[in-house]
């Protein structure tokens, strides 16, 4: 895993990979089929597959947006899927595809995956480590107010503490509740936008309720927060490396 | 020498339940309210956020959000032969300290009482005759509340609509409807919520309960099953079954308290005080001994404080009612030996204690996944829904798996026969923790003229003054009742497909140091007659008409239920006329 995590932060051998992986996905079909048991674990290697090369029944390769080793961007387009829950990232995608969490990008994408497919990638991208990338420091003021959010809560607005259920840090809850620490702040504040006005509801009743209690100022907050802070195992690992 | 305040409408001693909903009704009428809280303030944020609030050790075994028996304890003794030694660490029952009370840390379970329960001497000896009771023991003291259900009917819906209680109904106007307890008193409509998820354990006593012939039902509770907007514009949200409830405070505001359905309003109000750190010590008397001028309490800081009041309202724990009372010189002291006097009189508690049902390891229950107030139970055997003509016992028990959490310091089942610890304990508890159903049996306990409390002759609290001292053991019937019940319920365990079942069923004498129900009630009862109750059917003081004590402490002998949601209903009732009537015309609401 180290080494493949070394690998992945750079490019070059994520298209390296990406091209290993495509040679190798018939034979990775061929085992989907054999394995179609009851007791089916799911296969991470295929699912690897998947994120590079995507599927023939026309799912393109996850990489093209979340990149291979799951880092996404900073656009807020994509999330930062790296190491989320396999159960979180295969829930979201069987909602997409039955349209109960509406996206038009993803939900054809995921409607084109069966459901070995769906859980092969979700095991895949939950066991990625990926890298941070280097982003630009928020403004200090807004970080602390997102800070306090996340970890008390706002007593006015009868917000609790975001931490509650993603977890010290926003490291998550696994396997159900996703992190937040190290998601891309765009991505956070559309998210809660979705959830404020009514379009994201395939979560539990609580995000739409937390979501309307927010006004652009809290989201933006709470998003610059999540966004630099790192997951206290991530932090431990980081410094056991240096 | 104590500071003489600038006089207010109203005290109320104590902001939990009852303090706070009597002083929301009453500054909405324009009356200048204090509410003295002896313990701290706190709210849901920052108080009650995680990690901090999920800390086993703290809140479960050190009892953090407890009243502080460093300072006030109670003292206890099973019989009046024995000397009363003070409890130093809460274990039987377990008094709230802090804004909100007991309410904070409560679990949830929203029932409402029954018919029979308000008229409950009349409705045995109508049922059974006039000498069945004195076959069930002599000692029995039962009386009628003086108050009916249908009174009380508009009052118990109003506050389930202020909790948001999330349930089924099994009566609507006498119509027994499928899926709710066909035991319930009629009720007005249905919950304010739909029921809470049936987590396995309880669908797995459903299918034993329904194939014996019983009724199971979702537990009604005030963790609440969806987001919900209460009547004073205070949203709550859904539970997320986190497994830490009762002895915790919710940080999501999924449970109704205080905190989450009344303070927010109140504290807003500019008629409204609140001044926590403060410890009443007694309420003051004018020269006849029959009106209240007010109350004397010490701040945290020690001094001591005159408030003086036009209308004093005790609203503390049940056992602190009592406390007070006496403490103040109102009302009669009762005494055992001959029977007469009423304050301390009918101290009741209630019987607990189901059996334990070892599953086989294919069975996962996953305790941890568990709200307060969630899961599926049976009134078949509750207060009078059996014939009870040839038992010899009056008094029922609800059974239901209603388990409530899986943390874990305090849940590690075991089988009879396993050693209470070494390898083989350990052994024992990673084959069960995750495979076993726990039932409870909770429910009456009868009046009798043996259990009362009084003030302690030796022990004083932190300020000098006697601590109340509590004489209680179950009486015989009340063994004869859960043992009767606990054989039942091993039945339904068994059709539940358990390996090994711990049978149940409360046993005497009654000790101090196992958790059984912090629902302490009795000792300043309501009732027609001041020779054999402290306040009137309005819950006002015989003796001391501007004096009002509310909650549990009214009730003439205990129900079958958990009494949170009883309680506030009765202050409901009691408000309602104390806006209506007591204000208008400031004097005794009843002449005896």
């Amino acid at each position: 895993m180290e080494t493949l995590k070394s690998l992945m932060a750079n490019k070059t051998w994520c298209r390296f990979f990406a091209a290993v992986a495509a040679v190798l996905a018939p034979l990775g079909l061929l085992t989907l089929v054999q394995a179609q048991s009851q007791a089916r674990q799911p296969d991470a290697k295929h699912g690897a597959v998947i994120a590079a090369q995507g599927t023939p029944a026309g799912a393109p390769p996850c990489a093209q947006c979340h990149a291979f080793n799951g880092a996404s961007d900073s656009s807020g387009a994509f999330p930062r899927i790296a190491g989320q829950s396999a159960l979180y990232l295969a829930g979201q995608l069987r909602d997409f595809a039955a349209g109960v969490r509406m996206s038009a990008i993803m939900s054809p994408i995921a409607k084109a995956l069966s459901p070995d497919n769906v859980a092969d990638v979700a095991a895949y991208y939950a066991g990625v480590e990926a890298p941070f990338l280097p982003l630009k420091a928020p403004d200090a003021a807004l970080v602390k107010r997102g800070e306090a959010l996340a970890k008390v809560g706002d007593a006015a607005k009868r917000i609790q503490a975001c931490d509650n259920c993603h977890g010290p840090g926003g490291a998550g809850e696994p396997p159900a509740i996703p992190y937040l620490a190290g998601q891309y702040s765009q991505y956070i504040v559309f998210t809660l936008q979705m959830w404020q006005r009514d379009f994201r509801t395939n979560s539990p009743d609580a995000m739409a309720v937390i979501a309307k209690k927010l006004d652009a100022q809290d989201m933006a907050a709470v998003a610059a927060y999540y966004q630099q802070v790192r997951s206290p195992l991530a932090a431990a690992e980081a410094q056991r490396k240096d | 020498m104590a500071t003489r305040l600038k006089p207010v409408d109203v005290v109320t001693i104590g902001v939990g339940l009852t303090g706070s909903l009597a002083a929301l009704e009453l500054v909405e009428t324009g009356l200048k309210v204090v509410g003295l809280e002896r313990g701290a303030g706190r709210d849901t944020v920052p108080d009650f956020q995680s990690p901090a609030i999920h800390d086993e050790l703290r809140f479960s075994i050190r009892k953090a959000n407890m009243q502080d028996n460093a300072k006030v304890a109670v003292t206890f003794r099973n019989n009046a032969n024995q000397t009363a030694l003070p409890i130093r660490r809460w274990e039987s029952f377990l008094p709230g300290q802090g804004l909100g009370g007991a309410f904070v840390h409560w679990n949830g379970q929203s029932f409402r009482a029954q018919v029979a329960d308000f008229i409950y001497k009349t409705h045995i000896e109508q049922r059974y005759g006039k000498k069945f009771l004195d076959a069930c023991g002599p000692e029995l003291t039962i009386q009628d509340w003086d108050v009916t259900y249908d009174e009380l009917e508009p009052h118990y819906d109003r506050f389930e609509c202020l909790l948001g209680v999330s349930g089924k109904a099994g009566n609507i106007k006498g119509q027994i409807r499928p899926g709710g307890n066909p035991f319930e008193a009629p009720r007005s409509r249905e919950y304010p919520n739909p029921p809470m998820k049936e987590p396995y354990f309880g669908a797995i006593f459903r299918k034993g309960a329904e194939s014996l012939g019983y009724h199971p039902y979702p537990q009604p509770s005030a963790n609440l099953s969806r987001p919900y907007t209460n009547p004073l514009g205070l949203q709550l949200q859904a539970c997320v079954f986190c497994g830490f409830c009762e002895r915790y405070a919710c940080e999501h505001y999924a449970k109704a308290s205080p905190q989450t359905t009344i303070l927010p309003v109140l504290l807003k109000n500019p008629n409204y005080e609140l001044r926590t750190n403060c410890e009443v010590l007694r309420i003051n008397l004018d020269n006849t001994r029959t009106k209240a001028t007010g109350v004397t309490y010490v701040d945290a800081a020690g001094q001591e404080y005159e408030q003086p009041a036009e209308l004093v309202l005790i609203t503390a724990f049940p056992l602190n009612n009592v406390r007070t009372l006496l403490l103040s010189g109102i009302g009669k002291p009762y005494d055992p030996t001959t029977g007469e006097g009423v304050v301390g009189r009918n101290y009741t508690y209630q019987t607990t204690g189901g059996p334990t049902v070892f599953m086989d390891e294919s069975i996962n229950i996953n305790p941890f996944m568990a709200s307060g107030a969630n899961g599926t139970m049976i009134d078949d055997f509750g207060g009078d829904n059996f014939d009870h003509a040839n038992l010899g016992f009056i008094g029922g028990q609800y059974v239901g798996a209603i388990m409530t959490n899986g943390r874990p310091i305090e849940f590690h089942p075991t089988p009879p026969g396993i050693p209470k610890w070494g390898l083989e304990w350990k052994r024992a508890v990673a084959r069960h923790y995750n495979h076993t159903i726990l039932i409870q049996q909770h429910g009456t306990s009868v009046a009798s003229r043996l259990n009362y409390l009084d003030l302690d002759p030796t022990y004083k609290d932190a300020w000098g003054q006697p601590l109340l001292r509590m004489t209680f053991d179950f009486p015989d019937n009340d063994i004869r009742m859960s043992q009767y019940i606990a054989d039942k319920v091993v039945e339904i365990g068994r059709a539940m497909g358990g390996k090994i079942i711990e049978r149940g069923g409360t046993k005497r004498p009654y000790t101090t140091t196992v958790y059984q129900s912090t629902h302490n009630a009795g000792g300043a009862i309501m009732g027609t007659d001041p020779t054999t109750s402290v306040i009137n059917r309005y819950l006002q003081c015989w003796d001391v008409p501007n004096v009002f004590s509310l909650g549990a402490s009214a009730f003439p002998q205990n129900i079958t239920y958990n009494y949170s949601v009883t309680i506030g209903a009765l202050t409901y009732w009691a408000l309602d006329s104390i806006k209506n009537k007591y204000l208008k015309s400031p004097g005794p609401l009843v002449h005896a």
